[in-house]
């Protein structure tokens, strides 16, 4: 066995002591941290740099797309408008109420031996109907029942295209003076009718709510 | 493990180097990893704002298409009613256009006199304006009323008829005479 002799002791001992030295091992160390901690913030600076890029890009886009879609939102304000307001017009205009029928029936309603003297109608606000005031004079043997006759008519002519219609007579007066019918003379009488009717139907009253009997409650 | 014998310079010199390192790590931290950390969580914040909205925008951009195809008929019917309203101001043209009208009808003498005009309370209707005219008619017969108040409110769509009144006229029973309340719709010009 080969004897080994350490003639540098007191040398290597101080060497190790050197190699073993804190402040070195502390540096070190601090040098490795720094390192890792620079490594760390080169990688997070390449991320933001790549986001950054990204962001432009998609900025970009955007500025080009932007002016598209504000073009294309104003369209779309403006179109809505139209479509509503065409709605709003069509709905006013579907809602009007039409004299020319009503004058039509009016005149089939009106007998030989029956005179119109006036004739005022009126289309009331918020859809309340329509109100028509006929006034004339009707010659016959019985100048009554004429002008019951012209009311019957205009009540059964009005009822076949309007609602809630009423022909009332608001005066029915016979007139002293006769008329010249053909040679004959005849009495006559005036009258005024007074008719009211909806172009549509009256809107149906709700029904009251009903009362659930409860299971518990029945027993 | 026989741990090393430190002297108190050594023990110093240490001491200040952790204390040299936590500081290092606070300005690493705030001044450094922060502010980028920041502006990267900015950035992304950002990205996914501006693709939300370019995503929404091409959305928006086809519904504003499909809009317009569903508003073809709209548009059509609204530039047909706008052109029922002619540029200046109505008493200017309406007046006119009835007295022509009603000769066409064969009755000679029509007046046309404005009344009112107010606005309408339904907002979709803001840019439009009711005026309210009488219509004098002061000899017809009762044929041709009707048959004049037939075609006026065919061919006048925006054009209704509140109020109608014959009365004979005295000389000769068999005209009469005849005030008509109307009222028309008219885009603001």
């Amino acid at each position: 066995m080969a004897l080994h002799l350490n003639l540098l002791h007191e040398e290597i001992l101080a060497e190790r002591q050197r190699q073993r030295d804190p402040l070195k091992i502390g540096l070190l160390v601090l040098a490795g941290c720094g390192a890792i901690l620079f490594l760390y913030y080169a990688w997070n600076a390449y991320q933001t740099i790549e986001i950054k890029s990204e962001l432009s890009k998609v900025q970009n886009e955007w500025a080009k797309i932007e002016p598209q879609v504000t073009a294309a939102q104003k369209k779309s304000a403006d179109l809505n408008n139209v479509i509503t307001t065409t709605r709003v017009l069509d709905g006013y205009i579907d809602n009007r109420f039409f004299w020319a029928p009503v004058l039509e029936k009016i005149s089939h309603c009106v007998a030989p031996n029956v005179q119109l003297t006036a004739i005022e109608g009126m289309v009331l606000d918020e859809d309340k109907g329509v109100t028509v005031s006929i006034e004339g004079v009707a010659a016959a043997r019985e100048p009554r029942s004429a002008a019951e006759d012209l009311r019957q008519m205009l009540f059964e002519q009005l009822a076949k295209s309007y609602h809630d219609v009423k022909v009332e007579f608001r005066t029915l007066e016979d007139l002293e003076t006769l008329a010249n019918v053909g040679g004959v003379r005849t009495p006559m009488a005036r009258y005024n009718i007074f008719i009211t009717f909806r172009n549509t139907e009256a809107p149906k009253p709700t029904p009251a709510p009903t009362r659930v009997k409860h299971r518990d409650e029945s027993s | 493990m026989n741990l090393p014998k430190l002297t108190p310079d050594q023990i110093k010199k240490l001491s200040l180097s952790v204390m040299g390192f936590i500081f290092l790590l606070y300005v690493y931290f705030n001044f450094f990893l922060g502010p980028l950390s920041k502006s990267r969580k900015e950035a992304q914040v950002a990205i996914a704002d501006r693709q939300h909205k370019i995503a929404s925008s091409k959305g928006e951009m086809q519904k504003a298409t499909n809009l317009e195809r569903q508003a073809k008929d709209a548009m059509t019917r609204f530039a047909a009613l706008k052109t029922l309203s002619p540029e200046g101001a109505p008493i200017a043209w309406f007046p006119p256009r009835v007295k022509s009208f009603f000769t066409d009808q064969h009755i000679d003498k029509a007046v046309a006199r404005l009344e009112s005009n107010t606005t309408f309370k339904e907002a979709e209707l803001g840019g439009w304006t009711k005026y309210n005219w009488v219509i004098e008619l002061p000899q017809v017969d009762y044929t041709s009323l009707g048959d004049a108040v037939a075609a006026l409110e065919n061919t006048e769509p925006l054009l209704t008829i509140t109020k109608i009144s014959v009365h004979p006229v005295v000389e000769e029973p068999q005209f009469q005479q005849v005030a008509i309340a109307a009222t028309t719709v008219i885009q603001k010009r």
